[in-house]
């Protein structure tokens, strides 16, 4: 195990307060300026239920929820004996190979050789300074800090802005965590990880969280959305800071509405979103057309769970491509994106603002529960403002028509309010001038017009798509091709078998739709394609061999799970070696 | 000086000849010419229909979007640009069928937008299937042996979701179905008119002759609209006698007044600026 880095899993029933430690471990370090990975592993039950929170933290840049596990802190029995047991294998994840600390009051529990056992009394110590039993978890957290001797100070300023507000509460956790951590020194030592301070620091924070950010400084003035997990993260985000950013956050009566009412702000000239998870963007799906019809602008926020059907709600899955890519009857211009961090969701979701108002057509920006809802750091943010708004008519137009037939296939909108150019936009095929030339007097040649002009926003779209991102490339022998989230396992798997003199690179799509023809020569002289995706049927491979030809081998996961490099490092040498 | 002549678009209307449709083409431009507003001003959106294709005929802006939907786009557009005076319209199978969860959550969001329903009690597009205000018995081509479904009633449904503006009208009736749409078009919140408008091709049953001998005026009788439960009894009221006119009106706030931050028009907030301090929490 690398001296530089450390894998601490906190385990416990829903509502024993995991989360909330797991994110305060993972700030102690973000704060000692170290990269941090964290992953919430849930139930999608309140109380109750097993969940985990592992974070894993390191000198050096780190991309995935990685391999092996160092500490454990178990909140109940069935934590310790899960998490420690050497035949776990919950989808490639490691069992413990370190300490388990533990409250002493647990009793009697199944012992394994691999773990050093380190119980304290946490609930008599909490009990000291509180009646609430999750202080506890407070002293456990304070125990791993003095294990692995990093300064107490910067703890207690996590747990001091965490309860900020909150009175004497902040006091008490600050010295039951700091008993903890005295406790745990003297009864069982130090660590012989190396984990210093770095004079940096960096920002912790969720794909749901950087998709609101990113969307506001790209203008966002309006969101609409309906509970789903894990679509919600951007909603809480967005809901909670609507007086700061200055942005109206509507939670509708259901999607569908929800949709509808982005459309409509959009008509009238803002720039506004809407999101779900698969299940509520089923009910979307109509609207998605009437958006690329009537060439409103649309951003919808896509966030994955594993399907079918309810599926599994609080995991993670990338099964929604073919979904996407399929919504809503007809043929219609749109762009789909998947960016591949929590960074780069930041970025993506002010290009598909801009994207989608410069074209007029709806475009998808896909994540996953994995991308949306772990926590990961980023360095640093550009914060200038990046919303690249089109011309609008003024009223002086002559011979204004809304739809009219351009080279580009884009057409000048006339916002509802701008006098002179009154006109219809409608979900019924029209003319230029928006007229309806449906049923009674359909004109099938301009119905062949009309649709080749919005159609042809793909073709100049195409000229302007940036060119598919690359990871060690140029010398590989062999190409993984992976979209979204599967980025930093993917990479990290690369790392693993290039140490082990295998050259291999990755095509990594942020953008499957349309398909970027680069990918063609990309693949070029390539021994070898293996396709890595977070589903069954290899959803990606599919669309990417329809449209350019291309195929591969395939790994593939779909037990709600996201990648863990090791495990999949195998997996791919495998697909290589057949 | 605003006209009707103003509103007048260029693509002639096509509903059967004798549609109710007719008198609210009549009747919505009037009003809006009445109350001085500005054909660039008005947005009249729409779902799927007979009635819906309104839009397509007014010279304004028109929003023809998808069937059921007409109501949280107007509610948005409306959101997003104040100024602008925004209508829904639309018939009974889109508003009462499809849109109803919009219809019920509209009535009591409140947000300040009118509703006008082209109520003909039947599917006129799709040539004549039951619809939601159908009548119990009602023979069409989807009920053969008679309407089993007892129908839908709108108005009561809205003042329980706690509409505060509910009217009906009667497309045989236009001089006083301008004056109530002009109420609810300056009516500060969410305002539902429900227009008895005759299908003279699929309902042979609720025809204008049948309206015009039971309809009569709520403000002859002195009916008050400021009694929610007076008005639950004349929403019910249903027979030999059938009321038009407004039914109900309240000052409740509207949505735009309850959130904060639409006191300013989205459509006018700047761009916002994010700052270091934007990221602290995050720290």
């Amino acid at each position: 195990m690398d001296q530089n880095e450390v894998i601490i899993r906190v385990g416990g029933a829903a509502g024993d307060g995991v989360q909330s430690a797991g994110l305060i471990i993972g700030k102690v370090f973000s704060r000692n300026g170290l990269h941090v990975q964290t992953y919430n592993y849930y139930q999608s039950i309140i109380r109750g239920g097993q969940s985990w929170y592992q974070i894993r933290a390191s000198h050096n840049r780190i991309r995935s929820q990685g391999d092996g596990l160092d500490i454990l802190i178990a909140l109940n029995k069935d934590a310790l004996e899960r998490h420690t047991n050497p035949n776990i294998n919950e989808g490639g994840a490691s069992p413990l190979d370190g300490i388990a600390v533990y409250d002493t009051a647990l009793g009697d529990f199944k012992k394994y050789d691999n773990v050093k056992y380190c119980g304290l009394p946490l609930g008599e110590i909490a009990q000291k300074y509180s009646k609430n039993t999750l202080l506890k978890n407070t002293v456990a957290i304070g125990a791993v800090f003095g294990y692995l001797s990093i300064d107490f100070e910067t703890l207690a300023g996590v747990i001091r802005d965490q309860f900020v507000g909150k009175g004497d509460i902040a006091e008490m956790n600050v010295k039951a965590a700091k008993e903890g951590y005295e406790t745990f020194i003297s009864k069982y030592g130090k660590s012989n990880k190396t984990l210093k301070p770095e004079n940096k620091r960096f920002y912790l924070i969720s794909g749901g969280e950087t998709a609101g950010m990113g969307a506001v400084r790209a203008g966002l003035k309006a969101y609409f959305g309906y509970p789903m997990t894990p679509a919600s993260s951007i909603i809480h985000y967005l809901a909670s800071h609507s007086k700061s950013f200055d942005v109206f956050v509507k939670i509708t009566e259901d999607e569908i509405s929800a949709i509808n009412m982005a459309i409509g702000a959009n008509y009238a000239g803002i720039r506004a979103m809407t999101g779900s998870s698969g299940g509520g963007f089923a009910l979307m799906t109509e609207a998605v057309g009437m958006s690329a019809e009537m060439e409103v602008p649309l951003v919808i926020y896509e966030a994955q769970r594993a399907g079918p059907s309810t599926g599994l709600p609080t995991k993670t899955e990338q099964g929604d491509l073919f979904q996407v890519m399929g919504a809503s009857q007809g043929d219609f211009p749109k762009a789909i994106f998947s960016p591949r961090n929590v960074e780069e969701v930041y970025y993506m979701a002010g290009e598909a603002l801009n994207l989608a108002e410069k074209y007029q057509m709806p475009v998808f920006l896909m994540v996953d529960l994995y991308l949306a809802e772990h926590y990961e750091t980023v360095e640093k943010f550009d914060l200038t403002p990046n919303a690249v708004r089109p011309k609008f008519a003024t009223g002086d137009e002559k011979n204004y028509k809304r739809y009219e037939f351009t080279e580009t296939g884009i057409s000048l909108r006339a916002l509802p309010g701008t006098p002179n150019l009154m006109h219809n936009e409608d979900s019924d095929e029209h003319d230029e001038k928006g007229d309806v030339v449906s049923d009674a007097v359909t004109d099938p040649e301009i119905r062949r017009k009309i649709m080749e002009k919005r159609m042809r926003k793909m073709e100049t779209y195409m000229k302007e798509l940036p060119p598919t991102p690359t990871y060690l490339l140029k010398d590989a022998e062999y190409v993984v091709i992976q979209w979204g989230s599967t980025q930093g396992a993917v990479e990290e798997a690369i790392d693993i078998l290039r140490a082990k003199g295998i050259k291999v690179g990755a095509i990594e799509v942020n953008r499957p739709y349309p398909v970027n023809p680069d990918i063609k020569e990309l693949v070029k002289g390539k021994k070898k394609i293996v396709f890595v995706e977070n589903n069954y049927t290899g959803q990606l491979r599919r669309l990417i061999s329809s449209e350019i030809g291309i195929t591969g081998e395939l790994v593939t996961k779909y037990d709600g799970e996201s990648f863990y490099p090791g495990a999949l490092a195998a997996q791919i040498e495998e697909r290589i070696r057949k | 000086m605003v006209t009707m002549n103003d509103f007048k678009g260029t693509v002639k209307a096509d509903w059967c000849p004798g549609c109710g449709n007719y008198a609210q083409l009549t009747a919505i431009p009037m009003a809006l010419a009445q109350l001085g507003i500005k054909p660039e001003q008005t947005v009249i959106v729409s779902g799927i229909g007979c009635s819906s294709n309104m839009p397509e005929y007014v010279r304004a802006y028109g929003f023809h979007g998808i069937h059921g939907r007409s109501l949280p786009v107007a509610s948005a557009i409306k959101w997003a640009n104040p100024e602008l005076t925004v209508i829904a319209y639309g018939g009974d199978g889109d508003g009462y069928n499809e849109g109803t969860q919009h219809f019920y959550h509209s009535s009591r969001r409140n947000p300040d937008i009118t509703y006008i329903v082209s109520d003909n009690q039947i599917f006129g597009l799709t040539t004549g299937q039951a619809s939601p205000t159908s009548m119990l018995g009602m023979k069409t081509k989807t009920t053969p042996d008679g309407n089993i479904e007892p129908p839908i009633n709108p108005l009561s449904m809205a003042l329980s979701a706690g509409a505060t503006f509910v009217a009906r009208e009667f497309s045989g009736d236009v001089k006083h179905m301008v004056e109530t749409i002009k109420r609810a078009i300056s009516h500060k919140g969410f305002s539902i008119v429900d227009v008895f408008s005759p299908c003279v091709t699929y309902n042979k049953d609720n025809t204008f002759d049948f309206f015009r001998k039971r309809v009569y005026h709520l403000e002859d009788e002195k009916h008050d609209t400021s009694d929610l439960m007076a008005a639950f009894k004349k929403a019910a009221e249903w027979g030999d006698r059938i009321p038009i006119g407004i039914l109900y009106e309240s000052n409740d706030p509207t949505y735009e007044s309850r959130d904060e931050v639409l006191h300013t028009p989205l459509i006018k907030k700047p761009i916002k600026q994010l700052k270091e301090q934007d990221l602290e929490e995050f720290l």
